[in-house]
Formats: C-alpha cells, structure tokens, sequence
C-alpha cells in the first residue's frame, strides 16, 4: 500500500510539474498578445531559453539554497547540483518533488521579465535570469517553504502568492523603475497612452492556459493524494478565479461604462494569484470573496501605477503584486481551525490578529527583500553592461529584429520593408 | 478676391462673431458664400461661364447651422443637365470649391463628402437616381448617406432642387414607416459618458484624457434623434433648433420635448465659451475637459447629457411606436 501510494504521489507531483511547465506557454500568449507586433517572436523565444536558463542554475544552486541542510538566515547549504538522490522518508520521488518546485522557480523569473517587456536588451534577461535564481528567489521560498524563519512563524503561503508571484512582482517592478516607460507611453502634459497589445485572443487564450495550469500549480502544492485533498484545493482554485474575473467585469463597467476586456482577463489571474496563498485554508465562500476583492483590487491598482507613472506593459505588478499581498494576508482573515494545517485560524474564526500580523510581517519582509536586492542588481547591471535598455532606434524597431533578426510575423513587416525599399 | 485675402478678412473679423452660436454660424455661412464667389470667378476665369441652373449645399455641423468655431467642410451640388460635359465641369468646380475652403481654415472632410467628389455632385436626375437606390439598398452606408444628405441646407442657387430631393425621402417615409426603424438601429450607438456612480467617463489615455468626447457622447443624441424625430414629421428645417420648434408646435410632442431646446442651446453654449480658448486644432474641438468646468457647470452638463439618453428613449419609443403619436 505504501508503494502505491508513493508512486500516486509522485505522478501527481510530476503532473502538477507539467501543468505548471506549461503555464510558460500561458505567460508567453498573454505577454505576446498584450504586447505590439513587432516584439511577439522576442517575447516567445526569451520565455523558452530564461526557462531553460533557470532550470540549470536551480539545479546547481537553486535548490540546494532553499531546500539544503545547515542552513543559515538566508540559505540552505547542501543538495547543489542535485543527482536525482531519494531523500530519506519522502512519501514520493524526490526527483518528482525537484522537477516540480523547479517549475515554480520558472513561474516567478517568468512573472518578473513582465517589467522587462519591450525594451530590456536581450543580454539583460540573460543576466538577470541567473541572479534572480541564484539570489532573489532562493531565499523567500527557504525562508517560507525551506524551513526558514518565517516558516518557524507558520507563515500560510500554500503554493506561492507570496514566494513566486510576489516576489516575481517586485523584481518585475524594480526593473520598471530603472528601465523608464516605453517610448510613447507618458506624454508631457503627464496623461498616459495606452499601447494597445496586439492579439486580445492571445491574450485570453493565455488566461485559459494559466487557469488550467493553477490546478498543477495550487493542486500540486498538496505534493500527495491522500484524502483527494487536491480536490479540494482544485475547487477554492477555480471559485476564486471565476469570482475575480465576474468582479472585474463589474467594476469596469460601473466605473469606466464599458466592460473591459484587459480588466476581465486581469480580475481572473488576480483571481487566481491571491487564492494560490489560501487555497487549502480556507472555505468555498471565503474563496470566493478572495477572489472577488482580486477582481475590484486588480483593476485600481493598474490604475494607481498609471498615475504613477509606472509603465507595466502586462500588468505584472497588480495582477502578481498586489493580488499576491492580498491573496497572502486573506488567509490571516480566512483560514479556519480544521484547515490550517500550518499557522494558525485567521481573524475570522477566532484566531484573533496573530495570524494576520504572521502574514503582515511575511508578506511586506518578503516584498521588501525581492524589491531591495532585485534593484540592487539591477542597478549594477545598469551601470556594468552601459544600459538594461536597447536604444531608441532597436525599440522603434522591435526587438524581434534588433535582439534577434527576424520578425515573429515576418509577412506583416517584409512586405512593408520591400515596399519601402521600391519606393526609394 | 484670392482665398488669402479672404482668409485675412476672416482673422479680422472672428473675434467679432462669437458671442453666440447664432451669430457664430451666420458669419461662417457669410465666409462660406465670399470662398464660393472666389472660386466660381477663379473657375469661370478658367473654365467658361456656367453652363445650366445649379445649386450648392452645406451638409453636416454647417447644414445643421451649428458649426463650432473650427469645423471641416460638407457640401455638396446639384445641377440640371446631365451631360458629360457639365459633369466634368461641376467636379473641377467642386475641387476648386475645396480647396478654397481648406485654404480659409474648413479642413478637408474626412470622410470627402464634399463637391469635388462625384457622389456629392450631380445632375438633378442622377442625384434622384441615387436617393432612391440609398432609400432602398440595405447597407450601412446608403443610411449613412442619406442622413448627412438629410441635413442639407441651400446657401448658393436653387432651393427648388433640395426640396424636391427631400420629398423624395418624405414620400418614401410616409409609404414605408418602418424604414424610420432601421435608421433608428443605426443611429442609437452613443458613446455613455455619465457613468454608474454618476460620474463623468472620461477618456482615461492619450493627449485628450481628462476629457470627455462632446460630439459623440453630447451633440449625437440630440442631433440623430431630433432628425429622426424631424423625417418621421417630413420639416424643412434643418438646424436641432429649428426642428425642434417645428416639434415643439405639434401639440403631440410639446409635452415630451419642451425642454429640449434649452438643453440643446447649453451645449452649444458650453463648445463656445470652452473652445474660445482652448482650441488648437480640429480635433480638440470634440472634447471637453471637464476640469475646466465649475461645480455647477459640471452638475448642468451631467445633466445635458443624461436627458439626450432620455430623448433617445423617447425617440425610441415614438419611432417604434409604443407611445402613440
């Protein structure tokens, strides 16, 4: 019996690994769709070689930073270049276990290249791929999933609002900052344009992927099948993005008389990032609302960065930041005695404001980390490598040709390109 | 006179003419008719004298009589014969007619309903021909057509000619009630611009945030249902105004419209004093910011634009006919 059940938890660990693998290509349809033309087989192809990129540095390093023994604050030391080793008492395959968390760590680079879209040098994501992995990520999932301190204070992070989307998010919003909005965003007199993404189709089709995905990704976090638990955690997954999006749809009409499309796809993820902390802590209606207040959060948010005058080409830092601060402290409010199997119940359900305060601490620490180090890094890298951003000329362009010589619609542009030359 | 004089007449005399949209519009259509004698003595020069009995209209924001202080230019002519030659020779007149407008401050219609372009210039059986084709064809377009044609008015020649095209329309109405409907269909798409909460929906990007689109979310309601309104009851008139007084003595829509008018003025009010000084180009006279506006103006205007989406209710219903006229 043990055995059949260490192999079902470890298909599902490897299912799980696949599903969230795959929301890689739900990031690449949603950053494609959101952005223009001219940067589509950039934004693809980037996706595909920083994922590559990231899986080796987790294997070197990664892993054994979160994960390893004789750890100290920031890190674990031991498990680098992981071999495929069973540890000891695991009720699945550790490689499974691996290959699954190595997804996650793909997510949250994926999430933090938002802030780099249309205009990072090709080289910046490729340097920024391995300091991410081996310096920012690392340490918030050690210290809330490796056995660090804030998992000693039971932190509730189930599968993440907090260590991937979060932390992606801050990266993401460091690298805003310090690359400038794009060309033609801002104008003088301080309004801002809107670049319309190209492919709204895209746009939604990557929603559905990473909606699909979300069951790996929360589903998976339970890591074992005993009790069909995932069920459950399936179900809080899927009210929570269902309320975010029909939230969305609302607010968007009553405030700006439309119902916008951008908004909707928007309120769904946030939906779904701020249920990925509290998924398997709390009850059916409390997902619901979590969702719900992501769907209504998500759009002002947006709307607070404009003003800001942040440029967030895909919307990084409300759907991943401020639906992934929400997502983490609802469970300080939400989680009920039976379900929280880590921390303790929230507001709520009698646990007073200890809980709240744990995800509170947790949650601005966090953002406060991958934020500082993220800018940090960046900074250097700004200074080091003359510039994160390509010039004038290559954004005009498109990166497709600048960062990679060749279009991702290469009839939409070589027609035109001819036609150009004819008439000179 | 060459067009450069008469645009410096105009540059003299345009602070002079707007302190109401009345006198506003009875200058632009005396600028109007001085660029239509530059030409026609330019193209006579040119061309030889005018070979038959013509007349030439002003469609659009100038047929209406509610021009803003910068508008593009509508027209349109029609003449009595049909031959090649006259054909010819009224197209030429007609770019002529164009470009002199363009050069004295009316920018090219986007859209080339003006008289230089074959649709909008014809002999008095062609433009029959094609009336009836736009009453009948069932495209967007052909209603398109026949609206802006609808809102022409005579400034040059013979009103004789526009009437008698007119009637055409009006007959058609009367034996075919139910075409009033299908022009309703394509005139209810209005751009909201008060919102749930009761607040303005401005345009959240680009150099007009801040704004909202007067034209389209303002004048729209009340100049397409105030026409619908006006084909259903075969008027002359022309201008929002005016057809409203026209409706306004028909003892069936006094009640119900009585305080259109007034509405109807404010706007055109309110586009005057705000573009007096803060138009730059064309384009800005659609919009206005409503930063610009005081507490109270900014109360008056929700409720100018509220009441045009309960005109078009109403206009819904009579057109429809579940309120009986």
């Amino acid at each position: 019996m043990e055995d059949i059940m260490f192999s079902l938890n470890s298909v599902w660990l490897v299912l799980g690994a696949l599903l969230v693998i795959l929301m890689q290509g739900g990031f690449i349809l949603l950053e494609a769709g959101s952005t223009r033309m001219k940067n589509a087989g950039h934004i693809a192809g980037k996706t595909v070689f920083t994922f590559g990129l990231a899986s080796i540095v987790f294997w070197a390093v990664g892993y054994g930073f979160i994960f390893g023994d004789n750890s100290n604050f920031l890190i674990g030391l031991s498990d680098f270049f992981y071999s495929g080793d069973q540890a000891e008492g695991m009720a699945y395959s550790t490689a499974a276990f691996f290959m699954f968390q190595l997804a996650f760590a793909g997510i949250s680079l994926t999430i933090a290249f938002g802030g780099f879209a249309e205009r990072a040098k090709l080289s910046a994501y490729l340097v920024f791929a391995i300091l991410f992995s081996v310096v920012v990520y690392p340490v918030v999932a050690h210290w809330i999933w490796g056995g660090g301190w804030l998992a000693e204070h039971g932190k509730q992070d189930f599968a993440g609002s907090t260590v991937v989307h979060l932390t992606g998010a801050m990266a993401a919003f460091a690298a805003t900052l310090l690359l400038k909005p794009r060309i033609g965003k801002f104008n003088k007199n301080g309004t801002s344009n809107n670049i319309f993404g190209h492919n709204q189709v895209y746009t939604a089709l990557g929603v559905i992927v990473l909606w699909v995905g979300w069951f790996g990704f929360n589903g998976g976090s339970t890591f074992v099948v005993d009790d069909g638990f995932f069920g459950f955690v399936a179900l809080n997954t899927n009210l929570a993005a269902g309320a975010g999006a029909v939230a969305a749809l609302i607010i968007s009409w009553m405030v700006l008389g439309k119902s916008d499309i951008p908004t909707i796809l928007n309120g769904a993820l946030a939906g779904l990032v701020a249920i990925t902390a509290s998924c398997a802590f709390v009850e059916t209606w409390a997902a619901v609302l979590i969702g719900f207040v992501a769907g209504i959060l998500v759009f002002y948010s947006v709307k607070f960065f404009d003003r800001l005058k942040v440029d967030d080409p895909i919307y990084a830092l409300s759907v991943h930041g401020a639906a992934g601060v929400w997502g983490t402290l609802s469970t300080g409010l939400f989680a009920t005695p039976e379900l929280a199997t880590v921390g303790k119940p929230g507001l709520f359900y009698g646990g007073g404001f200890s809980q709240l305060g744990v995800q509170a601490m947790g949650v601005s620490v966090s953002a406060l980390y991958a934020f500082v180090v993220s800018f940090v890094l960046l900074y250097a890298m700004k200074k080091v490598m003359k510039g994160l951003r390509v010039s004038e000329e290559e954004e005009i362009i498109g990166l497709d040709v600048s960062e990679h010589g060749n279009y991702g619609y290469p009839e939409a542009f070589i027609a035109n390109e001819e036609k150009n030359r004819i008439a000179n | 006179m060459p067009y450069s004089q008469i645009k410096k007449w105009r540059d003299n005399k345009w602070n002079d003419h707007q302190d109401s949209s009345h006198a506003l519009n009875d200058f632009h259509d005396e600028l109007m008719m001085k660029v239509f004698d530059a030409a026609l003595e330019r193209h006579i020069s040119e061309f030889g004298p005018v070979p038959c009995r013509y007349t030439w209209f002003v469609m659009g924001s100038a047929g209406r009589f509610e021009q803003a202080i910068i508008s593009d230019q509508d027209h349109g002519l029609i003449y009595e014969e049909r031959n090649e030659k006259t054909n010819r020779y009224f197209i030429t007149f007609g770019k002529e007619l164009a470009n002199g407008l363009n050069e004295v401050g009316y920018p090219y219609c986007d859209g080339n309903v003006m008289s230089s372009n074959p649709i909008w210039s014809k002999s008095i059986i062609e433009w029959e021909e094609q009336l009836s084709k736009w009453l009948t064809e069932e495209s967007f377009e052909s209603i398109r057509f026949l609206l802006i044609f609808y809102d022409a008015r005579v400034l040059i020649g013979e009103e004789a000619y526009c009437k008698k095209l007119k009637q055409i329309v009006h007959d058609y109405i009367k034996k075919n009630p139910r075409f009033l409907e299908r022009l309703l269909e394509n005139t209810q798409h209005v751009k909201k611009a008060v919102g749930f909460f009761h607040q303005f929906l401005t345009e959240p990007h680009g150099a007009h945030a801040g704004s909202i689109e007067l034209k389209q979310s303002g004048f729209f309601p009340y100049v397409n249902n105030v026409r619908l309104l006006a084909m259903k009851e075969s008027l002359e008139a022309t201008s929002t105004l005016a057809r409203l007084k026209a409706l306004n003595n028909m003892s069936k829509y006094k009640q119900n419209l009585s305080w259109c008018a007034k509405e109807f003025e404010k706007l055109l009010h309110y586009r005057l004093q705000y573009h007096k000084k803060n138009t730059e180009n064309y384009d800005d006279i659609h919009y206005l910011n409503i930063k610009e506006l005081s507490k109270d103006e900014k109360k008056e205007m929700k409720h100018i634009l509220l009441n045009g989406q309960k005109l078009q209710e109403y206009t819904q219903s009579v057109i429809k006919g579940t309120i009986e006229t």
